[in-house]
């Protein structure tokens, strides 16, 4: 017996652990049991919740772009760079494991942009996006960006758990990667508010059923907005490029407010 | 496989707990894992079980996992479906196909057994 209190020493160890509620200033081993309440995702939901108090506070637009590797999410950045010239300041935070690819196309297309590699693993963080937005704004024209394209990881799964601090996330499906993409991984479609498909110039050589793909995504999050462009025709790119420009006038109007 | 950084961000709240409990060997954790939070619990598992055979404080201990329910809402008649994670194919009481899932989206840590 432990003089202390009375509980049973850790020679006799047949006690209910759960019944220990007592003070921990004990000397020895025995085990007791805490109760917690912590999400696992409070950390970086804190963080992200800074990084959106800080987007508002300067005035730019956050859009967190989720899709599978190969699904055009680049290409269609650079000839959204290239509509909003002189309308829209761009700025661009690539994420991927290796390289600096991404970020030299989109440096060609003279706007700030910078390069997150996260070496190995498979999706952005709020930690990660802070630093890298810190770094973006120091790059030239970072100052004055209005509209922050995170391009996350390719990867359909893993970044939807993840919230960097974006307004709006976007989730992107091609054409030859299926119209099953939203019955399969559905949280990239519950948590996002807009569902683009793209390279749709390639609708003649796939099976893809617009309706079905949307269909499917619409059941799982009903809020959701579609559209369906294709970067190399442009056929589409206007509703997309109207739908950059509503948020942004949003947020131009709140910050003059 | 998100499920590593996930773990990482378990161990390093245990180390805190340990630290304010002065226990230096956890025995046991139990975790709320959400149907709709995203991680996979094989994989949280797995996860679990490679970061702690390194780390002296947690190595040995027990990975209790909870999965709590998750209610669905009819758009149409507003029956409410309670399972535990899988979204029935239709509305049981008028078959309407759109249902809005309530809950399951968080990953807790609810309890820690320590020494």
């Amino acid at each position: 017996m432990c003089d202390t209190c009375g509980c049973p020493s850790p020679s006799d160890h047949n006690h209910d652990h759960h019944d220990h509620n007592h003070s921990q200033a004990h000397g020895h081993n025995h085990s007791k049991t805490v109760d917690v309440h912590a999400s696992l995702f409070a950390a970086n939901d804190a963080l992200a919740r800074v990084n959106r108090e800080h987007f508002d506070e300067i005035g730019a637009v956050a859009l967190n772009l989720i899709s599978s590797p190969g699904s055009g999410k680049t290409t269609l950045l650079e000839n959204t760079i290239e509509a909003l010239k002189g309308e829209i300041n761009i700025g661009v935070i690539e994420g991927d494991i290796e390289t600096e690819r991404d970020a030299d196309r989109i440096r060609a297309k003279g706007v700030p942009v910078i390069q997150l590699t996260t070496g190995g693993a498979c999706h952005l963080d709020a930690a990660m996006t802070h630093k890298g937005f810190h770094r973006l704004q120091k790059e030239p024209g970072g100052q004055d960006i209005e509209l922050l394209f995170i391009e996350n990881v390719g990867n359909l799964v893993c970044p939807a758990t993840f919230d960097l601090g974006e307004h709006e996330r976007v989730v992107l499906v091609s054409v030859p990667e299926g119209p099953d993409k939203p019955a399969k991984y559905p949280k990239a479609f519950t948590s996002s508010q807009t569902f683009v498909i793209t390279k749709t110039d390639l609708l003649p050589y796939f099976d893809f059923p617009l309706a079905e793909a949307t269909g499917d995504a619409l059941r799982l999050n009903p809020h959701l907005r579609t559209m369906d462009l294709s970067s190399t025709t442009g056929t589409g790119m206007e509703k997309w490029l109207d739908y950059l420009r509503e948020l942004v006038h949003k947020m131009r109007a709140k910050k003059n407010a | 496989m998100h499920e590593i950084s996930l773990v990482q961000e378990l161990f390093a709240q245990l180390k805190e707990l340990a630290t304010a409990n002065n226990a230096t060997k956890i025995i046991s954790v139990t975790m709320e894992i959400g149907p709709h939070c995203g991680v996979v619990v094989d994989s949280f598992q797995f996860g679990f079980d490679i970061i702690s055979a390194d780390d002296a404080l947690v190595r040995g201990a027990k990975l209790i996992i909870e999965v709590p329910p998750v209610s669905y809402r009819c758009t149409n008649c507003r029956h409410v479906e309670v399972t535990t994670g899988g979204k029935p194919e239709e509305c049981p009481a008028c078959g309407e196909l759109l249902l809005i899932a309530d809950g399951g989206n968080d990953l807790m840590l609810r309890q820690v057994e320590m020494e």
